[in-house]
């Protein structure tokens, strides 16, 4: 009796697994089958490194959008990743125990909060910031990267915290015991230990930036052209697919599932990268 | 004592944040009006029917291209369109004539100011229908919709919510009370007066469901062709090959589609040719219009 009741519940456990595994897979195969002839029709090469994207002309060149995606990435980590990095140290050494118990919950918070929100924030308040201190319109990479930057802080500075918690009390105790004061034993001595562990955070953040959609198209300005100053106005691989799909059908509609198969090869890139630090972290 | 530092460390930068915070909101409005500024050029994405409807009637669209600026800002949304517009002094974009808000200004066409008169009188030129499709006979219940819409109380909420009735001598709607459910697929921009109508319809008729789906004009027609939806809602005229497919139209309403500045802007008066020349790029200054 006990074993029939174990072994259905094995069952319900390996279904459970199932359900997950089978749901990736069928994503590939989806987003593959449709995807790959639809570049095979335009040309590789025609899709990849094309300049232009006019779907009403028969034009389906994305390369303005993995640059853009690239970009916006990029300007996402250059802000994100010093404050994000600088505010996990506060939290693991520096934070009194009353503020902690304030940030934490707020640092938290922020990761929860839902992408239009952001979008909306960033439409109402960054946009108007960047537009009268850096010029333009306002809709920029720059924005998108800042409005970025703070949604993938959460990401970073919560698994860099953990990982500098991590770090064997020794390391720090012996290096202020060699003299050095408490910031040198931090940054020279707990931060380079936990590097592997803070690397991985920032490649989760890559992943969290370039993935995002509801609030990038709202503050990107969506101009499928290369982007040729910091407030130029950019579209995403994720914008490209969102602003057109409700509308798109026969090859145009392939051409979206198609960018979708670029961004699915970064993310799985982002993913190997970040599995293969792991394993040389361990 | 260290402990004290740190608080004011703290409470100086919150201080700091807040005064930036401020001070970016309150800018914009002390400076003088958009002349001489870059135009910003705001579009709707490419297979919106409000697009598709002001490319064709301004000249953008010249034969099967569409010679809107690379460098026109896309937004996906009536409302974004209008927020980028209000926050931006340079901006020029369009909306339906129904979502129009106090918060930008629209301007007049060819000296022709966008109002509920002019557009059913024809001299505001940039308008469109908002069309239903349907495929085939429609079922009973569907029918019995279209005919609430069609009809004196329908057209009058048309009316009310913005728009321009097209129908002026129907007569009021019987409800017949029928039961069952209807699904609506389609443009964005012709929804929510539906909405407006499907609420006063299952008022009358409280045993009927309608689902009301917003994917786009192009999308709602598709739905239509395969029968995943009773009636298609589309902010354009159909397409020849749409219209080989079997699909029937009907115009239940007129809409007039408002070229939108910001309120700080001088301009009040756009020549459809210079409508046309600021979206294709070749006018790129306010310097230049006028």
């Amino acid at each position: 009796m006990r074993n029939h009741s174990e072994n259905a519940m094995k069952a319900v456990f390996l279904a459970a697994a199932c359900v997950s595994i089978i749901a990736v897979i069928l994503i590939c195969v989806f987003l593959f089958a449709s995807g790959i002839p639809a570049i095979l029709e335009i040309g590789p090469f025609d899709f990849l490194l094309g300049r232009s994207w006019k779907p009403g002309q028969g034009l389906y060149g994305i390369f303005p959008m993995i640059i853009g995606s690239i970009y916006v990435t990029a300007g996402a980590i250059i802000i994100g990743v010093p404050i994000g990095l600088f505010c996990a140290v506060f939290l693991a050494r520096y934070c009194p125990k009353g503020l902690y118990r304030i940030a934490k919950p707020a640092i938290n918070l922020l990761a929860g909060i839902p992408s239009i929100v952001y979008g909306f924030f960033g439409l109402m308040v960054v946009v108007p910031l960047v537009q009268n201190y850096a010029g333009g319109s306002g809709k920029s990479l720059l924005t998108a990267s800042v409005l970025l930057g703070i949604m993938i802080l959460p990401t970073i500075i919560n698994v860099s915290e953990s990982n500098i918690r991590a770090v064997p009390e020794h390391y720090y105790e012996g290096s202020l015991a060699l003299g050095a004061t408490k910031e040198r034993s931090i940054f020279r001595a707990v931060l380079p230990a936990a590097k592997m562990g803070i690397l991985a955070g920032v490649i989760l953040g890559i992943g969290r930036a370039i993935g995002e959609t509801m609030a990038v198209v709202m503050v990107c300005g969506n101009q499928a052209i290369l982007p040729e100053h910091i407030t130029s106005g950019v579209r995403t691989l994720t914008a490209n697919i969102v602003l057109e799909m409700g509308y798109a059908s026969g090859l145009h509609r392939d051409a979206l599932i198609a960018t979708a198969v670029v961004l699915f090869v970064f993310i799985l890139l982002i993913n190997l990268s970040f599995t293969a630090l792991k394993r040389r972290g361990a | 004592m260290k402990k004290n530092k740190l608080k004011k460390a703290m409470a100086f930068g919150l201080a700091a944040l807040m005064a930036f915070g401020i001070s970016g909101c309150g800018g914009g409005d002390a400076k003088d009006a958009a002349s001489g500024q870059d135009i910003t050029v705001i579009s709707r994405e490419e297979g919106s029917g409000t697009r598709d409807a002001f490319v064709e009637i301004t000249g953008v669209l010249s034969g099967d291209t569409d010679r809107t600026v690379d460098s026109a800002e896309i937004s996906n949304s009536t409302s974004v369109v209008t927020q980028s517009v209000a926050g931006n002094e340079a901006a020029i974009g369009y909306i339906s004539m129904g979502s129009m808000s106090e918060q930008v200004k629209a301007v007049k066409v060819n000296g022709v100011a966008a109002s509920v008169d002019s557009v059913k009188s024809g001299d505001y030129e940039l308008q469109r229908p908002f069309n239903i499709v349907t495929k085939g006979k429609l079922a009973e219940l569907p029918q019995d919709f279209v005919n609430f819409i069609m009809s004196a109380d329908g057209q009058a909420i048309i009316e009310e919510e913005g728009y321009i009735a097209i129908n002026g001598e129907a007569e009021g709607y019987q409800a017949k009370g029928l039961s069952g459910s209807i699904t609506l697929a389609g443009s964005t921009s012709v929804a929510p007066v539906m909405e407006v109508l499907a609420d006063q319809y299952k008022k009358q008729n409280p045993d009927v469901a309608i689902e009301i789906q917003q994917t786009g004009s192009g999308a709602g027609i598709q739905s239509t062709i395969e029968g995943v939806c009773d009636i298609g809602m589309a902010s354009r005229a159909l397409a020849d090959d749409e219209v080989e497919k079997g699909l029937d139209t009907q115009e239940i309403a007129l809409d007039g589609i408002a070229v939108i500045v910001n309120k700080t802007n001088d301009v009040e008066d756009l020549a459809m040719e210079e409508i046309m020349q600021i979206f294709t790029g070749e006018i790129t200054n306010w310097a230049d219009v006028q």
